[in-house]
């Protein structure tokens, strides 16, 4: 009864008065039924053992493992640690093996619940039964965001449920067993929280804190419980770990679903030996191959066709290019055929390298001359050493800077090495916003040809009409830097500790600022000190 | 805003003033973009702290004189200024008008194409099979293929580094799709910060989708919504306009998060990317990344649109306004040049239009151009004597020798002047045509062929094509390039131009004949073009007749350029040689020029160089370049800092301040007490040291808010640091 | 119930004793100098003299400190009913001291039949408290705090201990404060103020003997003859039980776990992953069971970590590893696309991929935690640019490449020069 006077009076403490009123409550249409204990368990029908083992390939042990380690009916358990690599079936094998066995169990993944109170919330909604839905304002059945109050609100609902399972046992014949199961997924994730090392130690330690042999505990990390003792010692749970997938075990993932297996092993043959030295995560490789396969299929009419050799090797050879190209890519942009632009598919290469030889020398956004000139200072400015502006951009635009350039770089070698591996730890220099400017106007100034008949026709008096232009323009110039930063092309780098004015880096590709250097006319290979 | 603020820099006449707080108004919304222009509230402070010491000048009538004859020659200018006001409004408005419906056009089919791309993807994911409610809420993901996860992403290439142009594009998607049913929830970079992490925007969704009130960024709350009262029969989608701009981590985690619920809700995230198309990539983490099955929409990039923006506003019967050669070139260069946004063009051309409004006393003609009703009858019952003096003092009309006498030709006049651009326009459209096949932009065709002294004329005397072909640096001339282009067309796309011409000039007989004449050899180089075409004839043959087919292509080229020439020649009156012109040309490009990129710190520095040119006030005005205590004490301050170095010795100036507005030259000061500064000097004679402290302090205090000076530093306190020098 | 096989019960039996520490425990406080009787002693004591008390429960994790705490309270509880109240804390949960008084008033509150407001302040709270401490030594009623993860309670100002010793320091009230910690130096943590009201008794939980270990698993394994299960099979298991640990390989098989980890909690989890992996058709367990168990206690995470690294990993690590070598002090992706490339070019590898594959790569190890950014500032520079370093050994590294399924030989080539 004193447990009823307090939850009044949480209820009465917390904000969701209307909400925690009623854990069952009636859904707002009739449809469906309200939630019972048996909406805890996979809910489908459970699948045998055979069935769950053929469903995953390369899995045998692990499922074997975890059925064992959760073991029969009623039997308590230790807690259990399923790690591995992202996307080696952990999360899936759980679930499941719970499907398998027919119990109930409560799923929350640290993912989609990406703060403690959340987290505690999900569990606790779930053990009550409690579904968020407009009637009761998609509130939680009970608030409560500090693990003290966590555990004593789980320790109850646990106990209801353990009794309603006790209930149920007798008159259900497929029975449940009177044990519940927390899986808690992404364990990994919590280790980025605020607080998160407090939420983990106290994770771990939920089994002896609570002292329920009814609750069985599963975690899921994409981290091996090893790197979670930095924090504090635990009492680590049971681990069952999930390797990578072998080459054999995903082809046999891979032609698992296909219709026409035949077809896809050959295709199979080809590609899955060279993409595996890259990656072997499935997912990675099942958008990869969705696309190759498509390709793959073109020349084919008929997909039910069990290719032959000659008809494999011809299908290698005009998928070959692609494989390659697949290789090289991490994401891939497709553009509808009633798009504007007709190249279609279209592969992002980090070498901007082939069939795109009209990307190559123009640039496919607009943007403002000033802006471009902008961007090439920034490029300038974080490139070369701030030393070198003044031979650089003398009064003879940086004509005579080779000459410098090869007594900077003919000091002696293994300072060079020092100097080289210093740049490439430090990336692209940080500079003042005066700099910016200073080196603006130089190259604008000396752009200025190629700016005028840019700009205007013919050369006489519309170059006067420009040079109003450019000495006018210093005014719209902040703007320019301001749109270049939110572009990413130039970043705020903190402020210099000793003045305090903030710098800036660029952070534009080479070969970028070469197609705007192009787009210019500008000779920014001149200007740009080589070490 | 700077615009604005310099329109109000302009030489007060009450009609600049009204427009210029409509103006102000009207510039309101695209505020935020002129974030830098911070030095400009400076000038903003000070102008407005002239106008109090304006109210506060003890001679208002005179100051109102004076406002009148700056207001310009035109005697009972109220009366005019007020109905060209009016006559203002019609045509911005017709002109604007006139923008949208040519931007919401450029849109539409992209739009409409994300729109398919939605529901189709949208029908392949419901096909794959409903879920039931139990399954739709549960915690823990529907198990399938890993292709399930996918999330699809429409990234929409705005092909431009600015965003002002595409934050109304993407309002106008999201209201698009909400009509087409879809839920639609808009976030910007700024729902993404690092500091809110995930569950800000998140929170953001919810509060979208679900209801106003939700505080709890729970995905779970979005999946049960989703599965109530049918919102499960349209997709979701989520509208991030700029991706550049939001912190990538918390961009990736909510697309993990999201993607892990892809099959429960269907999210479609429309990316607007301003740069290149693997913006993304360089954002993202790899995770991420590879959760989006991305599909690419390309907007029509700014010059297209301004081309289309040009086209409708100047070359088809539109409003009747338009603008000079220079003004044109001045408008390009500020695309070209300083920011490539159509906002600013839209705001350049509101400007001009603005100004010539409030400059040309007969533009008030130009309500008849855009409401084109033929007869300019009452037109001309506007003609005042004063007007018609005026119009007769125009330029274009004391060049044409138009003499009062053929006063009542006016309206004959104005008609043609009516009529007037249409073959002018028909010219450059068909021009434009033949430089799409070397991608020229209309805009650079626009602005050379305004030209008055028609210059590209020169190109068509043999030696200009001979020179043309050996210089290779083709981009000088727009139409030297369509006359060299013309040589490599091929027969197909020659009728094709041919064609596209026919349709231009079919209301205009004199070209279109012209035109017509060209079909018949047309038609002889399509066949011979027909002929070498089948594979089997032997090769001589095939390259006899290709020689054949060569000739023929030569003297067609020829003889279309001969075309283009007569057009030029005959048709292409630029507005500016046609007398009358004033009416509807807007002209004056340094007005413009200032108004643009109104640099407003030189200008706040010049004005308060002369600041008696703004407060016309006798006391200072015949001065010369002696400082007077009449003048106001910033503009002392200025003036005695200009003598300074870099650094300025607070005490000197303030000794140098005290000695020009004390008494010592007791004369000036006792003529000037009478009419200056009644309000603010109520002590004696001397004025008090304390007082003097306090107006120095005061005025020093607005040269730091004009952003002229720096305050002292920690190490040289006694010392302030000149921000300006004289421009 | 009668019906389900008696294999399966019997695994059921043996994992419900394995879970329930009570009953791990109790053979253990047996003898009269075990931890179990010296605790008993004292509380007891203090519990009949009604004085004061406080104790510290010291031992590495899983050596038993709280089932054994528990067992005591269990027996006390029994031999003096409605004498004792037991308040539990765990640190874990209560180390901020507003929220542990709040804990304590609840519990209070519960065993006393009282009505508990969350609204309680602070100060109610510790009011309450000492308030019901004075009650219950009026009425003779122990009160025993139990303050698990004795050490994180020392971690802020310490103010619960403070009110509660000092609360204790009067003759009225009766009660018994121990501390469970792992912490060896726990009672160092101490403010002075504290330390000073903190009566130094300590209770050391050392590692289970052999022979407590021999007891231990007979305790455990071994079936009761009772009727619950047909007589013959009882029989069987225990004989088979015997056999196996009386076999010398599995002596050597628990010497080398105890070597590795010597709590019995440790222990307990060996033997339940060896019960559970019980054949449910011969209903028997066997050495195989223990080996297979063994061998999944003992794993070697880096060395799965690189054994699950694709060839590009791989490569992108030896690179790492070779700019370790050359002892260039720091180094970002940048400089290891360098080496990659230099390789390469050297080399000419079939597998040279673009640098974007080759990030993505780059981050798939971040996330395994097989390398990590140097240090934590500088999140404005971009990731390529960040010095990065390795989170494994040159050993574990090569013996990974060893064992891995895959692995090109040049690699291993290029590690060892």
């Amino acid at each position: 009864m004193t447990r009823e006077e307090s939850s009044k009076v949480t209820r009465r403490s917390t904000r969701f008065s209307s909400s925690s009123v009623t854990v069952e409550n009636p859904e707002p249409n009739p449809s469906h039924h309200p939630p019972t204990v048996s909406d805890l368990t996979f809910g489908e029908e459970s699948i045998t053992l055979d069935a769950l083992l053929s469903n995953f390939p390369g899995r045998r042990s692990q499922i074997l493992d975890l059925v064992r380690l959760i073991g029969p009916l009623d039997s308590p358990a230790l807690p259990v640690i399923a790690y591995g690599d992202a996307s080696t079936g952990k999360t899936s094998v759980v679930l499941q093996v719970f499907r398998h066995l027919n119990r109930p169990f409560v799923y929350s993944s640290c993912r989609t619940c990406c703060t403690p109170r959340i987290l505690f919330e999900s569990i606790l909604n779930q053990l009550l039964l409690h579904r968020k839905c407009s009637s009761n304002g998609y509130a939680s059945a009970k608030r409560c965001d500090k693990p003290s109050d966590f555990v004593n609100l789980l320790r109850e609902a646990l106990s209801n449920v353990v009794e309603t399972l006790k209930s149920t046992k007798l008159e259900r014949k497929s029975s449940m067993g009177k044990m519940v199961y927390l899986v808690v997924d992404h364990v990994d994730l919590i280790k980025d929280w605020d607080k998160g090392a407090m939420i983990l130690q106290f994770l771990f330690g939920l089994y002896s804190v609570l002292k329920m042999p009814q609750l069985g505990i599963v975690l899921i990390s994409g981290l091996s419980p090893d790197v979670y003792y930095s924090n504090v010692g635990y009492t680590d749970p049971l681990p069952v770990y999930f390797p990578e997938y072998s080459e054999e075990e995903l082809r046999q993932i891979f032609l698992k679903n296909q219709v026409n297996k035949k077809l896809y092993s050959a295709f199979l043959d080809v590609v899955l030996r060279p993409l595996c030295r890259v990656t072997r995560r499935v997912e990675e490789l099942s958008t990869t191959f969705s696309s190759l396969f498509r390709k793959y299929c073109e020349p084919l009419d008929d997909l039910a066709i069990s290719p032959n050799e000659d008809l494999k090797r011809r299908l290698y050879s005009n998928l070959k290019p692609h494989i390659t190209s697949c290789l090289n890519e991490i994401f891939r942009v497709s553009s509808r055929p009633h798009d504007g632009d007709t190249r279609g598919e279209r592969r992002q290469k980090a070498s901007y390298s082939c069939e795109k030889g009209e990307q190559l020398e123009m640039l496919d956004f607009h943007m403002s001359t000033s802006a471009k000139y902008l961007l090439i200072a920034a490029f300038l400015a974080s490139r070369n050493p701030a030393t070198l502006d003044a031979s650089m951009f003398d009064s003879t635009g940086g004509m005579d800077n080779r000459k410098r350039k090869r007594k900077a770089s003919e000091k002696s070698m293994e300072k060079k090495e020092m100097a080289e591996q210093e740049a490439v730890m430090k990336g692209p220099g940080s500079f003042p916003l005066e700099r910016l400017l200073a080196i603006f106007q130089c190259i604008a100034s000396v752009g200025d040809s190629s700016f005028g008949d840019d700009a205007e026709e013919e050369g006489e008096e519309e170059a006067t009409g420009y040079d109003k232009e450019s000495n006018n323009m210093m005014s719209d110039i902040l703007l320019q830097v301001s749109s270049l930063c939110d572009a990413n092309f130039i970043i705020k780098s903190g402020s210099c500790p000793l003045e305090g004015s903030i710098r800036y880096r660029s952070m534009v590709s080479e070969d970028l600022s070469l197609k705007v250097a192009r787009s210019l006319s500008f000779p920014l290979s001149k200007y740009l000190y080589r070490r | 805003m700077a615009p604005s603020t310099t329109v109000a820099d302009l030489p007060p006449s009450s009609t600049t003033d009204s427009f210029n707080s409509s103006a102000a108004a009207e510039e309101n919304d695209i505020r935020p973009f002129f974030v830098l222009h911070k030095a400009s509230s400076g000038s903003k402070s000070t102008a407005t702290v002239k106008a109090k010491r304006r109210i506060e000048s003890p001679s208002p009538k005179l100051a109102k004189r004076s406002e009148i004859e700056s207001a310009g020659e035109e005697e009972g200018g109220h009366f005019f200024s007020t109905l060209r006001f009016k006559v203002f409004e019609t045509v911005w408005s017709k002109i604007d008008n006139t923008i949208q419906g040519v931007l919401r056009d450029s849109n539409s089919k992209v739009f409409s194409g994300i729109h398919d791309w939605i529901w189709e993807s949208f029908e392949s994911i419901r096909s794959s099979g409903a879920l039931s409610l139990s399954e739709a809420v549960r915690s823990y993901p529907v198990l399938s293929q890993p292709s399930s996860k996918q999330l699809f992403t429409a990234l929409v290439l705005t092909r431009n580094l600015e965003m002002v142009d595409d934050l109304s594009t993407f309002e106008d998607l999201g209201s698009h799709l909400k009509s087409q049913g879809c839920h639609v929830a808009k976030l910007s970079s700024t729902d993404f910060s690092a500091k809110n992490g995930v569950g800000g925007c998140l929170r953001g969704l919810l509060r979208q989708f679900v209801m106003p009130t939700v505080d709890v960024a729970d995905v779970t709350i979005l999946a049960s919504w989703y599965r109530e009262s049918g919102n499960d029969k349209n997709p979701v989608v989520v509208i991030v306009d700029d991706t550049e701009r939001c912190s990538g981590s918390v961009l990736s985690e909510l697309i993990l998060i999201l993607s892990e619920w892809a099959v429960k809700v269907p999210v479609f995230i429309i990316m607007g990317v301003s740069t290149a198309h693997d913006a993304p990539r360089k954002i993202l983490s790899a995770s991420a990344l590879q959760r989006l099955c991305a599909t690419r929409f390309t907007l029509s990039s700014p010059a297209e649109r301004m081309d289309a923006v040009l086209e409708a506003v100047f070359l088809k019967p539109c409003s009747g306004f338009t603008v000079s050669h220079k003004v044109a070139l001045c408008m390009r260069s500020y695309f070209l040049c300083q920011d490539g946004t159509l906002t600013s063009f839209v705001k350049t051309l509101k400007i001009a239009c603005l100004q010539h409004f409030s400059l040309e006393p007969l533009s008030i003609m130009l309500e008849h151009f855009c409401q084109d009703n033929q007869l300019p009858g009452e037109g001309t019952a506007l003609l005042t004597e004063a007007t018609m003096k005026h119009a007769f003092d125009l330029p274009s009309v004391t060049r044409n020798k138009i003499t009062r006498s053929t006063c009542e030709m006016l309206p004959q006049f104005l008609l043609d002047l009516q009529r007037m651009p249409n073959p002018w326009c028909i010219v450059v459209l068909c021009i434009y045509e033949a430089g799409k096949f070397d991608k020229l932009r209309l805009l650079d065709i626009f602005c050379e062929t305004l030209d008055p002294e028609a210059r590209y004329l020169k190109y068509f005397s043999p030696p200009a094509i001979l020179n043309s072909q050996s210089n290779v640096s083709g981009r000088t001339s727009v139409i030297r390039r369509v006359l060299r282009k013309l040589r490599d067309l091929s027969p197909a796309q020659l009728s094709s131009l041919l064609k596209s011409w026919e349709r231009l000039t079919a209301e205009f007989s004199e070209i279109n004949d012209k035109v017509m004449e060209l079909h018949p050899f047309m038609r002889t180089v399509e066949a011979a073009g027909q002929r070498p075409g089948i594979p089997t004839s032997p090769k001589k043959h095939a390259s006899r007749s290709n020689s054949k087919l060569e000739k023929e292509l030569k003297a067609m080229t020829d003889k279309i350029s001969a075309v283009i020439e007569f057009m030029l020649r005959e048709y292409m009156k630029p507005v500016e040689t046609v007398p009358f012109h004033e009416i509807l040309c807007f002209k004056n490009v340094d007005k413009l020029q200032s108004a643009l990129l109104g640099d407003p710190r030189s200008r706040i520095q010049s004005d308060l160089l002369e600041s008696h040119n703004i407060l016309h006030c006798m006391c200072c005005s015949q001065r010369g370049t002696t400082l007077l205590p009449s003048m106001h004490d910033t503009s002392i301050l200025y003036m005695l800092a200009q003598e300074h170095a870099e650094v300025i010795n607070l005490h000197d100036w303030y000794q140098s301040f005290k000695t020009i507005l004390s008494p010592r030259n007791s004369k000036a000061k006792t003529t000037l007490k009478s009419k200056k500064r009644k309000d603010r000097c109520e002590e004696p004679e001397a004025p008090a040291e304390a007082s003097i402290q306090a107006r120095f302090c005061r005025a020093v205090m607005e040269l730091q808010i004009a952003g002229l000076i720096r305050m002292p530093s920690k190490r040289r306190p006694d010392f302030v640091q000149r921000a300006a020098f004289s421009t | 119930m009668g019906k389900e096989n008696p294999a399966e019960k019997a695994l059921n039996l043996i994992r419900g004793r394995l879970c329930d520490p009570t009953f791990v425990f109790r053979p253990l406080s047996g003898s009269s100098d075990s931890n179990y009787s010296k605790l008993k002693f004292i509380v007891s004591t203090s519990i009949t003299e009604g004085c004061n008390n406080s104790i510290l429960l010291l031992g590495p994790r899983g050596s038993g400190k709280a089932a054994v705490l528990d067992l005591v309270v269990g027996d006390l509880m029994e031999e003096y009913p409605d004498s004792v109240t037991l308040i539990r804390l765990n640190g874990l949960l209560h180390s901020e001291d507003n929220c542990a008084f709040k804990e304590i008033a609840r519990q209070l509150c519960m065993e006393h039949h009282l009505l508990f407001s969350k609204m309680a302040s602070f100060d109610e709270n510790s009011q309450f408290i000492i308030a019901m401490l004075r009650e219950c030594g009026l009425a003779h009623k122990t009160i025993i705090f139990v303050l698990d993860e004795f050490d994180m309670f020392a971690q802020g100002k310490q103010r619960l201990l403070y009110s509660l010793l000092d609360a204790m320091q009067s003759v009225t009230s009766q009660a018994v404060v121990v501390g469970i910690s792992s912490r060896l130096d726990a009672d160092q943590l101490l403010e002075k103020r504290v330390r000073s009201r903190f009566s130094h008794r300590k209770i050391l939980f050392l590692p289970p003997s052999r022979e407590e270990i021999d007891s231990l698993l007979e305790h455990l394994l071994s079936l009761p003859a009772d009727s619950s299960f047909p007589s013959g099979y009882v029989s069987q298991f225990n004989e088979k039980i015997k056999s196996i640990t009386s076999d010398t390989r599995f002596k050597d098989m628990l010497k080398t776990f105890l070597n590795a980890n010597s709590t019995v909690n440790s222990f307990l989890k060996f033997i339940f992953r060896a019960v559970s992996s019980m054949n449910l058709e011969s209903g028997l367990l066997s050495l195989e069971n223990f080996k297979t168990a063994l061998s999944s206690m003992q794993r070697q995470p880096k060395l799965e970590a690189v054994r699950d690294c694709s060839i590009l990993e791989l490569y992108l690590l030896v690179c790492m590893r070779r700019l370790e070598v050359k002892e260039q002090n720091s180094y970002n992706f940048i400089s290891v696309m360098k080496e990659y490339k230099t390789i390469h070019d050297s080399f000419q590898t079939s597998d040279y991929y673009a640098q974007n594959v080759c990030l993505r790569a780059f981050e798939h190890l971040r996330e395994r935690e097989v390398i990590c950014y140097a240090e934590n500032r500088g999140q404005s520079q971009a990731g390529e640019y960040r010095p990065m370093k390795l989170l494994i050994s040159a050993s574990e590294l090569h013996q990974g490449m060893r064992s891995h399924a895959c692995c090109p030989a040049i690699l291993l080539k290029l590690l060892d020069h």
